[in-house]
């Protein structure tokens, strides 16, 4: 039996009131990568946000290693859950080690664990270079580093892919995934539903604040309630080898 | 490098002033303790530089926090209201007859000047939405404008034959008076316990800087710590404000050089800004002092001259920044 590690159960939220999330459960299990789906509005973010406990459920309770999320002191909590932001734009224009610095101090490590952080994120040739200096993927690359510096053993990505090209967010979704086959717990919001079906070992389809449906990647990309969701007849096209890949069919709105 | 700053001012703060020396006459003045001379330069110019030079380095941690917890490169005590907000505490204390020992009440009512004025800048500055930095800088601006209109009016209207209303103003426009030996010790501890203060916000303002969402997700209560930063600020803008006066952007320069040379980690920026700004003051005093002799101008005024053009320089970078 899989350990769950970060669990929510019955979550409520609303902001301005408009309900964003009513009734969600989700349990981000150890060794798995859950991918969160669904079209914008959904509520993604905001399970994401009370999750890592930057929201505060109106009711419903998450659960960090089975006690409650804000039972744990800040300090271990930041070193148990790594949040990989939608955006993230430094206001100062730090270089690449004062970035990785900031990350392993916050598990308490220093410069030690330093080199082996930046060679394991290909990083090792810019950390001299500032922020400002950095391309994209390099960016992407410092980021995950400092987020994940302590090795947290739970990780949320809020659609880290969105701003990449193809090639570095299938990087980053291999990355989560071998955090998960280290013994990671990982759950990831994914715009684009052929990297969640690479890389996902579960789906969780929501919908206007509501959970519609969770399973492997073939029980959710196959079933109807994905077309009807996203208001498009998607085409399937099996591969080769097994597995398939989602192409935007025609649109029912 | 820095750090050499200091004995650079206090060599030109030593040399400069209504009667400027050379190092050769410096040094013979020095080795002969005897004269008049040797002794105004060691009993008055001594402590006063040595002031100034506490003054400005409490003026650029004031800078370096403000800026680094309003993540705000234009952010200065001066700027932002809350050295203004000083000096309306202080005037009070100064004018107003109160049931507290004068000792105590100036300290605590610039304190208190320095922290309200703040926290009504960043309100304001959140009611026109975020605060960003034209949002805070106009809010100061406007703050600022209040509180020296309520100071002028509380000059006029309060002083009289017993406070010298000639004091009071100069004061207002920067300047540093020459200190009693026991007077200098008191504001070096302070100094010092400003220093430490500051250090201990240096993690917290590193992981602002990465900004709130990821601060928190790093462990940092975001609220509390800014509250915190805010209050310690206050702390330190007041002493540099019972001591110094109005004296602006030297909050602004200091934090910025030690950030260009230095780079953002507040660990190795706050000392190094104190260092840049107790030079810089220490120099702008020994200029005030020596370049209308006998006569001295505000120590504010230099400041300002140097640090306008410094400031238009940094608002230029950041427009263009986006």
């Amino acid at each position: 039996m899989a350990e769950v590690a970060l669990a929510g159960s019955g979550l409520h939220f609303s902001a301005g009131g408009a309900k964003l999330l009513h009734g969600v459960s989700v349990g981000l299990t150890r060794g798995e990568v859950l991918g969160i789906i669904g079209p914008n509005g959904a509520g993604k973010s905001t399970l994401v946000h009370l999750l890592i406990g930057q929201l505060t459920p109106e009711a419903g309770q998450v659960a960090l290693m089975g006690k409650p999320l804000h039972d744990w002191p800040r300090r271990a909590r930041a070193a148990l859950i790594g949040h990989l932001p939608q955006h993230f734009e430094p206001h100062w224009d730090y270089r690449v080690d004062e970035l990785l610095r900031l990350g392993l101090d916050r598990a308490g490590r220093r410069a030690p664990g330093l080199a082996d952080l930046a060679a394991n994120f290909g990083l090792t040739a810019i950390l001299a270079r500032r922020w400002s200096t950095l391309s994209g993927g390099e960016r992407a690359r410092a980021l995950s580093a400092t987020v994940l510096a302590p090795d947290p053993p739970v990780v949320l990505a809020d659609e880290p892919a969105a701003a990449l090209d193809v090639g570095q967010a299938a990087a980053l979704m291999a990355r989560l995934r071998k955090l998960a086959d280290e013994g990671a717990a990982v759950a990831v919001v994914v715009h684009d539903l052929n990297l969640a079906a690479r890389w996902c070992d579960r789906l969780l389809l929501l919908e206007a604040g509501a959970a519609v449906m969770e399973g492997t990647p073939a029980e959710v990309l196959h079933a109807p309630a994905l077309d009807r969701v996203f208001g498009m007849r998607f085409l399937r096209v099996a591969l080769p080898g097994g597995g398939m890949v989602l192409a935007p069919g025609e649109s029912e709105g | 490098m820095s750090f050499l700053l200091p004995l650079i001012g206090l060599a030109a703060g030593l040399l400069l002033g209504a009667e400027t020396l050379s190092p050769a006459e410096f040094l013979a003045l020095i080795t002969d303790p005897a004269t008049p001379m040797s002794h105004l330069i060691l009993e008055w110019r001594l402590p006063r530089v040595l002031a100034a030079g506490c003054v400005g380095a409490l003026l650029a941690l004031g800078g370096a926090v403000f800026q680094g917890v309003f993540r705000n490169p234009l952010a200065e005590p001066y700027l932002l209201g809350s050295a203004g907000g000083a000096a309306v505490g202080a005037t009070v204390a100064l004018l107003v007859v109160l049931p507290l020992p004068a000792a105590l009440a100036l300290p605590l009512l610039a304190f208190a000047g320095a922290w309200g004025a703040t926290w009504l800048v960043l309100a304001m500055a959140k009611l026109a939405g975020r605060a960003s930095i034209a949002a805070l800088l106009l809010a100061g601006v406007a703050v600022a404008a209040v509180l020296a209109a309520v100071r002028s009016f509380l000059m006029l209207a309060l002083s009289d034959e017993t406070v010298s209303l000639q004091a009071v103003l100069s004061w207002a426009l920067g300047g540093v008076q020459t200190p009693s030996w026991p007077e200098l010790a008191l504001l070096a501890a302070l100094t010092g316990v400003a220093v430490g203060l500051c250090m201990m916000l240096a993690r917290g303002l590193d992981l602002l800087g990465l900004g709130e969402g990821v601060a928190e997700s790093f462990g940092l209560p975001v609220r509390r710590f800014v509250a915190l930063a805010v209050l310690a600020a206050a702390f330190v803008v007041a002493i540099s404000t019972v001591w110094g006066g109005l004296i602006g952007f030297v909050g602004l320069m200091a934090p910025h050089i030690a950030r260009w040379r230095h780079g953002p980690l507040h660990r190795g920026l706050l000392p190094r800004a104190a260092a840049i700004g107790a030079g810089l003051t220490m120099l702008c005093d020994g200029l005030a002092r020596a370049v209308l002799p006998p006569a001295e101008i505000p120590l504010g005024l230099v400041t300002a001259l140097i640090g306008g053009p410094f400031f238009l320089l940094v608002l230029a970078r950041e427009v263009r920044r986006g």
